[in-house]
């Protein structure tokens, strides 16, 4: 069987989720609401430290450059709120999941078919405007085209990564019924180590070196590295995407491997 | 009028205790919930603890007192989390399920009802705990030393907080009554509640304006944190104010609510 054919047979479940989504319009306000709020609240909390420094402050930023960082940052986390940590967890609990276990697909593919059209449609109707917002409000900086182009590819393979930690969350369902509260702790966890909340190059040197070494890194601090152009040379830019590739692959590799082990410890009572 | 206290009061504590029974028969789902609400406040004080780096002064306030909003914005949150979490339930699937219906047949009030069901919820506990150590820890750091005033309404100042927040909750969870799930607005409005850990000054006005007189959420936190700090009562006296307005506001969205509530047909 092609490549093609195989592809075209998760087809419907992407344009499954991108109806379901429609559904449910007002979730796309909730989700501007909730990304305006909490860029805020990081935005004006930093721009008080920046205020007293003209030129470039702490960590080489300037005022418009902090701005910047923290709304792109909580519009690429808003793109990687793509429901799969919560749909995948759901349907573990209610054992739902047995029945996506006798078709003829992938689970995890699906899930991931299922998830573009949420991550495309966050872009579109919450980043954008999200960011249209903040610039009447607050000064930021534009970036060169070519920095613009390494951030969109930088951003796809932050997508990515941010499916597999969110499928990786979404498991938790199969050891514990709270997931309520490992998906608080991964979205803490997550929003602080990508330098979603404070730039890695603001914190402390062994900290910035843990954060450095994490898959979180990819997801919002890599991208925003490129963006901004705070990287040296076409090495810099390369060891950056090539960082995030590695931890995608890896952590691919990982939710299959685990996959696997948790579908065959899997119980469902049936009814 | 004391005998419907005293039954009430017993109903409370009889089904409160039935909630921390459902505690001991999910162990772990409890550690991980007090768990990730730990990381979640540690991770919060750190950033402040990063931002601190920095400068020295914040809107100026310095670090101990921005952690002292920061642990003072716990306490109405935890004590109206110990006592209305089931406003969520509401919000997410009682009227859209039909579900709702059990609260209106029993003999209690149908608010009491439907919030007795979870009562004592052991989050809310967490964050009293964590903002108390907090407030106390970056009070002494201060040295702050309270006058008996203070003192005395500082249990108050909480209180009033803590019906801020339930109110909110409740009028965003009674909007279901008419929309079936109110859910996304619930979320919206917890988020804003989110921007009282930290000081009002170093936002925009128009955010200013929105927290303290449409969602006053200022009046949960930087309010009584700036009269506990300095002793400035400006806008302490519009705190009453504020908190009946928004309870009676909220009570009777919730009235109109279950007043036109239809069951489901099954």
């Amino acid at each position: 069987m092609s490549a093609v054919t195989r592809a075209r047979r998760y087809l419907p479940f992407a344009t499954g989720g991108l109806q379901s989504l429609l559904q449910y319009r007002s979730m796309f306000f909730v989700t501007g609401v909730t990304a305006a709020a909490g860029a805020a609240v990081t935005v004006f909390l930093w721009r008080a430290v920046y205020a007293g420094s003209p030129g470039a402050g702490p960590g080489g930023f300037t005022a418009a450059g902090i701005t910047t960082y923290l709304l792109v940052a909580q519009v690429l986390q808003v793109l990687h709120a793509n429901r799969v940590d919560d749909e995948v967890a759901a349907e573990v609990y209610r054992g739902d999941v047995a029945v996506m276990l006798v078709r003829p697909v992938s689970y995890p593919l699906v899930r991931f078919a299922a998830c573009l059209p949420v991550v495309a449609a966050n872009a579109l109707l919450v980043g954008v405007p999200v960011l249209l917002l903040f610039s009447f409000l607050v000064p930021m900086t534009a970036p060169t085209a070519g920095n613009a182009a390494l951030f969109a590819l930088s951003t796809l393979l932050s997508v990515l990564i941010a499916f597999c930690v969110n499928l990786l969350t979404g498991m938790t369902g199969f050891l514990t019924t709270n997931t309520w509260g490992v998906r608080m702790l991964k979205q803490s966890v997550v929003a602080f180590f990508a330098g979603q909340l404070v730039p890695i190059a603001l914190m402390p040197g062994p900290l910035a070196a843990v954060a450095m070494a994490l898959p979180f890194r990819g997801m919002v601090d890599g991208p925003l590295t490129l963006l901004l152009g705070r990287y040296e040379g076409v090495a810099g830019a390369l060891g950056v995407l090539a960082q995030q590739a590695g931890w995608a692959v890896a952590l691919a590799a990982l939710s299959a491997v685990l996959w696997r082990a948790a579908t065959g410890r899997l119980e469902v009572l049936g009814g | 009028m004391t005998r419907t206290a005293l039954r009430y009061l017993r109903l409370s504590l009889f089904l409160g205790g039935v909630g921390l029974h459902r505690l001991a028969a999910y162990r772990l789902d409890f550690v991980l919930g007090a768990g990730a609400f730990l990381v979640r406040v540690g991770i919060q004080t750190a950033v402040v603890g990063l931002v601190f780096r920095q400068v020295p002064a914040v809107g100026g306030w310095s670090y101990h007192e921005v952690l002292f909003l920061l642990g003072f914005s716990l306490l109405p949150r935890g004590l109206d989390h110990l006592f209305t979490d089931q406003l969520w339930e509401l919000g997410r699937k009682l009227v859209q399920r039909g579900e709702f219906y059990r609260y209106l047949i029993r003999p209690v009030n149908p608010l009491f009802s439907l919030l007795s069901e979870r009562f004592f919820h052991p989050d809310g506990l967490g964050e009293l705990i964590v903002g108390a150590v907090l407030v106390f820890w970056a009070g002494s750091e201060l040295g702050l030393d309270p006058t008996a005033a203070q003192w005395a309404l500082a249990p108050l100042l909480v209180l009033c907080g803590a019906l801020i927040h339930t109110a909110v909750k409740l009028f965003f969870a009674s909007l279901s009554f008419w929309t079936v799930t109110s859910l996304p607005s619930m979320y919206a409005a917890t988020q804003v509640s989110e921007f009282a850990a930290y000081p009002l000054d170093i936002y925009h006005s128009s955010l200013r304006a929105l927290l303290t007189w449409v969602l006053p959420f200022a009046f949960t936190s930087y309010v009584p944190c700036v009269y506990l700090l300095t002793g400035d009562t400006g806008l302490l006296v519009w705190l009453p104010v504020v908190t009946a307005g928004a309870v009676l506001t909220a009570l009777a969205v919730w009235r109109r609510g279950i007043n036109r509530f239809d069951m489901t047909g099954s």
